[in-house]
């Protein structure tokens, strides 16, 4: 595998959509090339910055509230 | 599975849920209607839900539909942007490119930091429609296989959307950063006179 065949799979690899074999491959030329390394770990950091924007958001308190309770209602009673 | 767990359960992810109809709407009233519709329709048809599988990409998959569905009856025009000339673009060697001569250990990590949530959002904002969608699925931790489902396009297109979506998403962060300077850039290197 070369560096180009290493960052056309990039994603796939932090994705975790690799299959084992393929993932073996990019991980053995890691081990030898610091500069795809870097690119990776970069990448990897960056995906981490999408990812964590935004995660504090809540449903409103209102929404939250109406939903709940129109889900209850939908319970069905209980017979004994 | 007690009678209430799947209400339970499905009440669980109204905070995912709308955070990601906020992301996708742009609006916090369409998004308090789209995360509604969503539960609505998943109490309608609960009896297509099997229990023991992934509720919450079931759930998922039902908001993606009603916001794809009222989105694109919406719009008029028919979505065009295909992003195609950010495919090449990688922050990190841009990152390389500009500091060669940088005094901090770690640049990138550095120019990381820097970005704050309000300026992801925005980047997020500016996505064109199917490569955000794809984006936010993929933030709420679904595979490839799901988000194709959801979307209802094969996995290599889900590859590709995301691809695009992040150099796009990189590309405009970095322009953001190099306007407020903060990534310090050419700022580090010798100054001309």
């Amino acid at each position: 595998m070369d560096c180009d065949d290493c960052l056309e799979k990039l994603y796939a690899f932090l994705d975790q959509e690799l299959t084992p074999g393929e993932r073996n491959q990019v991980a053995s030329h890691l081990e030898g090339c610091t500069d795809c390394l870097d690119n990776v770990t970069f990448e990897e950091r960056f995906l981490k910055v999408i990812r964590d924007c935004g995660t504090s958001d809540v449903a409103p308190a209102e929404l939250r509230r109406r939903i709940s309770e129109r889900l209850r209602s939908d319970i069905p009673p209980t017979t004994a | 599975m007690a009678e209430d767990a799947f209400e339970s359960e499905a009440l669980s992810y109204i905070d995912a849920l709308y955070r990601t109809a906020l992301r996708m709407t742009r609006s916090e009233a369409d998004a308090e209607d789209l995360v509604q519709e969503t539960y609505i329709r998943a109490l309608r048809f609960r009896e297509q839900f099997t229990p023991g599988t992934n509720l919450k990409a079931w759930l998922f998959r039902i908001l993606t539909n009603t916001f794809i569905n009222a989105y694109r009856k919406r719009s008029r025009q028919p979505q065009t942007a295909e992003l195609d000339d950010v495919d090449e673009f990688s922050l990190y060697r841009r990152m390389s490119q500009d500091t060669p001569g940088s005094n901090s250990s770690d640049p990138e990590q550095e120019f990381l930091d820097g970005i704050v949530s309000s300026e992801v959002k925005e980047a997020l904002a500016a996505l064109p429609e199917k490569f955000r969608t794809t984006v936010l699925l993929d933030v709420e931790g679904f595979s490839y296989k799901e988000i194709a489902e959801m979307v209802g396009v094969p996995i290599g297109t889900v590859m590709s959307r995301l691809h695009r979506g992040r150099k796009f998403l990189q590309q405009r962060l970095y322009e953001v950063a190099r306007e407020r300077g903060i990534a310090a850039l050419r700022a580090s290197g010798p100054r001309p006179d």
